[in-house]
């Protein structure tokens, strides 16, 4: 069974390297001292509110725009010194692709395959007949799920090592982002083919991502392996017997919410003292789960990160 | 046979919900075994999740000694794996028997019971006991 290959051992050089990298747009941070890699294999989960900075950071690993300070890589390489090298390699997706609106559709496909020589046309159609979009159609006469599902052929089908996917699903409806899921896991199930990922959606993240990165007002509050932070919070609800006036500063306490005799802590979950709690507060802890991530993502911004929640994908 | 849906919103992990999930089937019968799982790439694509995810479950199903990697072939079900329903099927004739006798002793439903529950704390106790000691 070849798929179980699949592993995390991927070879010593990660795909992306991005060191310190700082983004100033007048006089504002937009991305401050960002650090992280992705692995082979993997995808790269990147969360974040409208205005994060997730757009800013995925235009630098594309080469579009230089680092101000500090250092991207792609493959081991430049993507503003090599940008033909690097964008040979990457498949692309913004959240409104730029397509040309006077073009069929099999004329953009046509003109597409023309920029990469490991264009699979057998894929292309394939997935153009999945998506069931009209080859002769005119771009301009698209509904934005059929320019999304164009868009990600585009992407997809010359079996890129990177799927950079930026909001791809944003203001779609479920069987677009159903569509966009099946292309980021057919990818990754594809041996050696990585994918970073950025989304509000917190569900569609947690689906599919190995490694998840939290962006908020430019900074990196959180990047490890997605299983490691759901294992590293816990959601603990503590009753009190007497109304407190101020939030309990209970320790490894992330967020404190609630009043009076009932409150929600997010905490980490290796300073998670229950007898101590007891102890010290007089309060019992009638729940205890596994933090959400939305509830992770509050805690740690203090912001939710879907302004508007979505439809969620029906399965 | 594959699991109906995940929830990714729930704080548990979706590898542990699909190896719950997988678990379940195989209790209830709807997984036999012998039968072989589908494939890391499908199971990952019908649900909506990472395959690393898939690969892990079916990693866990291993270790348990649930179900066999066999390279090349796919993933199957141990055939020593019997479901917890054939097990109820297979107890059903026991417990027929032995309440026939009590009943033939003039003990009435709330007796047996009482004797069942009291049976089975007896044995709750005994087994903590040889967990101390041991």
């Amino acid at each position: 069974m070849p798929e179980l290959v699949l592993s995390r051992s991927s070879p010593a050089e990660p795909v992306v390297a991005v060191g310190h990298l700082s983004r100033t747009f007048r006089g504002q941070k937009a991305l401050d001292d960002v650090s992280f890699t992705v692995e082979r294999g993997t995808v790269f989960g990147l969360v974040g509110e409208n205005g994060a900075g997730k757009s800013t950071l995925i235009k630098h690993v594309l080469g579009l725009w230089r680092a101000e300070s500090g250092t991207v890589r792609v493959f081991g390489l430049d993507p503003v010194a090599e940008p033909a090298a690097v964008l040979g390699r990457i498949g692309y997706l913004s959240e409104q692709p730029d397509l040309p609106g006077w073009m069929r559709v099999d004329e953009l496909l046509g003109y597409t395959q023309a920029f990469y020589p490991n264009w699979d046309s057998q894929h292309a159609e394939w997935l153009r007949e999945q998506f069931a979009l009209d080859p002769t159609a005119r771009i301009k006469t698209l509904s934005r799920g059929q320019r999304a599902k164009l868009g990600l052929i585009a992407a997809e089908a010359h079996r890129p090592d990177l799927l950079l996917l930026d909001e791809p699903s944003s203001g779609l409806d479920p069987v677009v982002r159903r569509d966009i899921l099946e292309a980021i896991i057919r990818t990754v199930t594809d041996a050696g083919r990585t994918v970073i990922f950025s989304s509000h959606l917190l569900d569609e993240i947690e689906r599919v991502s190995d490694h998840l990165g939290m962006l908020h007002r430019g900074r990196l509050r959180l990047c490890a392996p997605l299983d490691e932070v759901k294992a590293r919070h816990r959601r603990i609800v503590l009753h009190f017997e007497l109304p407190q006036p101020n939030p309990p500063t209970v320790p490894g306490a992330i967020r404190v919410s609630g009043a009076e005799r009932v409150w929600t802590v997010i905490c980490e979950a290796s300073r998670l003292d229950r007898a101590a709690i007891a102890r010290n507060f007089g309060a019992r802890i009638t729940d205890e789960s596994p933090a959400s991530l939305d509830e992770v993502f509050i805690a740690h911004t203090g912001v939710a990160c879907e302004a508007l929640p979505d439809h969620p994908i029906a399965i | 046979m594959t699991p109906s849906r995940l929830n990714p919103s729930s704080g548990t992990p979706l590898y542990l919900q699909l190896v719950e999930q997988l678990k379940h089937s195989i209790e209830t019968g709807a997984i036999r075994a012998g039968d072989q799982l589908p494939s890391v790439r499908r199971m990952a694509e019908d649900l909506l999740i990472n395959p690393n995810t898939v690969v892990r479950a079916y990693r866990d199903l291993e270790a348990e000694g649930i179900v066999v990697l066999k390279h090349g072939s796919g993933v199957f079900v141990r055939d020593s794996v019997v479901a917890r329903t054939e097990l109820m099927r297979r107890a059903e004739p026991i417990i027929r028997a032995a309440v026939t006798r009590l009943e033939s002793l003039d003990l009435d439903a709330d007796e047996i019971r009482r004797l069942m529950e009291n049976e089975l704390s007896l044995r709750r106790v005994a087994r903590d006991r040889r967990k101390r000691l041991a």
